[in-house]
């Protein structure tokens, strides 16, 4: 039986190791040849990192940097614009050709992504999660779409037939996301006792806030 | 099999909020049915607008009454929701004031934009004006759209976490675990049933809706962001489809729980229920093909679905809730009143509006029948005689001041004159799309404009009837916050 502090330091110590990997010039050069390994998994892989990890950090700790920064919705803001920028063409161009780039691309996903949204996710509630989800899925939509239509080729490193698989790509997972986002709300969850039970009208209470929607 | 006994639960006085909510759809409604008014008198050549300004009216006429029927449908939803559930009264207001402030958007939009791209924004009229409107305009326009349906998301994504919290999920709020396997009696109240769906189908449908309008406001300023027509035609029609028709789904929670307070009989979530709400909250999202019949460029496949989902459809929550309405009515002595009639009346209104879609969306009668004013005759018949109606029922309902007190006389004349009026004016749109008079014609021709003046007579019995529904609600609303008995009790169950 090992205790959840040495069960974290060993999740962590995984994570770094393959945050390592991710940064190896072989893992770099393999995702970074298409614009859809370099956008559709490294990055969201990067993010990703910092997400769970800063879940595994003690549970104090993620109190105090939520507030530090003032509670969850700067979190979400940061998150939102870092996470914006390295979907721009330009970032990624940038990404490929300079290494400072490259190196602010790895270490600001992490940390100015996936540590505030770990951050703030908890403390959003199941409406604030559904909204961003819902925003998000329509807003990769959309971007697929801007990938397709888009008159001339956006970035100078990739091609336009990479730039239009890319876009298909975000498309298909916006629509599978959306289907498994809506099947999470038909299965696991418990009714309150009782509440099939039209008499127990109105026992809800405030249990509202304590959705069973975790793993949305 | 299980059974039902009726259990009686105190009658809940409004909440502020839902107050609120009616307010602003009565008096948008009474401004809207005015601009109706206008648009029949223009075509009758009684008077003389212009086409720019018909187009106008239209526009606001359109996204104005599916605003409302929308903002009302919540209402009646959230005001008996809230007794199986914990919803939240911030997001409800919250959802009433994005809502006002998308209108003040589309107003000025239309009225010192001069946008006249009607309520469907169907790509690519929005951004090519000739010259009529900005790409400002039609952008405010689209944005008010958006405004308004992050107000709906929002209030979804509370209903969802509420319904969730109590019943676990969705599946089990739909009440699958009595519909697939035993049913024990124990599956939700119709409410939180009608509820569940109107919440899945309406958050995909926003979700799709939003989508669309962010890129055609892309493709206003920067056109070379080419969007697929057809697309653009499936994601409205999607959308628009879908949100028009969970409006009723909403108003009709008045009708499942009012109705058993006169006659004391419960509404059975039973087996039959449960299956139409399930089927229903499938079919509603793969219905809006037959809008597209005429468009052969779309795949076969989608229109024959469309074909083949439009007639399954009208089936199974019409038929369920008409029948369980008889069932409730029938040899019970119910004593009618206002609030008993209007929500009886809706039900065949919502009958009687189906079935001109039904007969429309046969692909044969589609070809001829498409874009003439049959169309605008079936959905004025169930939104009118139905949506709305559940509204005027479940208003008299908040606003009776005891249960036993008698209606006016003028209320009981307002009453028939509406339903017939409202009849007679459905109808001339129906005939007239019969002899294959166009919809959204500014201007008709000579042999057209007897059925246009009929109808504008009508239209102003409509209002006027309205008027009075709407006044008496006003007068009346200090009452609709107290919890106390009104329905008058059945003489079957009170013998
Ligand atoms: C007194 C009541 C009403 C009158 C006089 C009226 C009149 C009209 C007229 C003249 C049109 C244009 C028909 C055409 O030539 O294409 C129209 C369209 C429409 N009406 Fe009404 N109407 C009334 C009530 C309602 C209600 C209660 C609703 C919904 C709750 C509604 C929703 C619509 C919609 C969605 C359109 C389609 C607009 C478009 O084609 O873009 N109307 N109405
Ligand atoms: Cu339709």
């Amino acid at each position: 039986m090992i205790n959840a502090a040495t069960r974290a330091g060993i999740g962590l110590r995984i994570l770094v190791a393959l945050y390592l990997l991710l940064a190896t010039p072989a893992a770099r050069t393999w995702l970074e040849a298409t614009m859809s390994g370099h956008m559709l998994v490294q990055i969201p892989l990067l993010a990703a990192l910092g997400f769970i990890a800063c879940r595994l950090l003690p549970e104090a700790w993620q109190e105090t940097l939520l507030a530090a920064a003032g509670g969850p919705v700067p979190h979400v803001v940061v998150a939102l614009f870092a996470s914006t920028w390295w979907m721009l063409p330009r970032a990624l161009d940038e990404a490929l050709t300079h290494l400072p780039a490259e190196a602010a691309k790895f270490v600001s996903l992490p940390l100015l992504v996936g540590l505030p949204l770990a951050l703030a996710w908890r403390r959003l509630g199941s409406i604030g999660r559904g909204f961003l989800w819902t925003n998000f899925i329509s807003m990769l939509a959309v971007l697929g779409w801007l990938y397709i239509a888009a008159p001339v080729r956006v970035c100078n490193s990739y091609l336009v037939d990479q730039q239009e698989s890319a876009g298909w790509l975000m498309v298909k997972l916006a629509v599978l996301l959306f289907a498994g986002w809506l099947a999470s709300l038909f299965v696991g969850g418990h009714a309150e006792c009782g509440a099939s039970d039209i008499t127990g009208a109105k026992a809800a209470g405030t249990l509202g806030r304590a959705s069973p929607q975790n793993s949305t | 099999m299980a059974t039902y006994a009726y259990e009686h639960r105190p009658d809940h006085g409004a909440k502020a909020g839902v107050l609120a909510y009616l307010a602003t759809s009565a008096a948008v409604l009474l401004l809207m049915m005015v601009f109706g008014l206008l648009m029949r008198l223009e075509q009758a050549q009684w008077i003389s607008i212009g086409a720019d300004r018909f187009y106008q009216l239209m526009t606001l006429h359109g996204a104005g009454m599916v605003g409302i029927a929308a903002i009302a449908g919540a209402s009646v939803m959230w005001h008996f929701l809230r007794q199986y559930v914990d919803l939240s009264s911030r997001i409800f207001i919250a959802n009433l004031v994005l809502f006002l402030a998308g209108v003040v958007m589309i107003l000025a939009s239309v009225l010192l934009g001069r946008f006249h791209g009607a309520w469907t924004f169907l790509f690519p009229l929005p951004g090519k004006s000739m010259g009529m409107w900005s790409a400002d305009a039609a952008a405010l326009f689209m944005g008010g759209l958006l405004v308004i349906g992050v107000g709906f998301l929002l209030l979804h994504l509370d209903v969802a976490r509420a319904i969730v919290a109590r019943y676990g999920n969705f599946a089990r709020a739909l009440g699958w675990p009595q519909l697939f396997g035993h049913d024990d009696g124990k599956a939700p109240p119709p409410t939180v049933v009608a509820s569940a769906m109107v919440t899945i189908v309406n958050v995909i449908g926003l979700v799709v809706g939003a989508s669309i309008l962010t890129m055609m406001l892309v493709n206003l300023y920067v056109p070379g962001f080419d969007i697929d027509p057809l697309l653009a035609k499936g994601m409205i029609y999607f959308f628009g489809h879908v949100f028009i028709n969970a409006t009723i789904y909403m108003a009709v929670i008045a009708v499942y729980e009012i109705l058993p307070r006169y006659t004391q009989r419960p509404w059975k979530s039973n087996k039959v229920f449960l299956a139409s709400w399930t089927a229903s909250t499938l079919m509603v999202l793969f219905i809006f093909p037959h809008h597209l019949l005429m468009d052969f460029a779309f795949p076969k496949w989608m229109l024959i679905m469309g074909h083949i989902i439009g007639y399954l459809n009208t089936v199974p929550i019409l038929v369920v809730t008409g029948y369980g309405a008889l069932m409730i009515v029938y040899r019970s002595g119910i004593r009618w009143d206002m609030a008993s009639k209007l929500l009886f009346l809706s039900l065949f209104g919502w009958a009687a509006g189906a079935m001109p879609a039904f007969i429309d969306g046969t692909i044969t009668v589609n070809y001829v029948m498409h874009n003439t004013l049959w169309v605008p005759g079936h959905f004025h018949t169930y939104l009118l005689l139905g949506m709305v109606t559940m509204v005027f029922g479940f208003m008299y309902y908040l606003g009776k001041p005891d249960h036993e007190t008698d209606d006016r006389p003028i209320d009981r004349i307002a009453f028939w004159l509406f339903t017939s009026s409202v009849l007679g004016f459905t109808l001339s749109f129906l005939y007239s799309g019969k002899e294959s008079v166009a919809r959204r014609y500014a201007a008709h021709l000579p042999e057209w404009v007897p059925y246009d003046r009929i109808a504008s007579v009508f239209a102003v019995l409509v209002i006027a009837s309205a008027l009075l529904f709407v006044g008496r609600f006003f007068a009346r609303i200090g009452l609709a916050r107290h919890d106390y008995q009104r329905a008058p009790l059945a003489r079957a169950a009170t013998a």
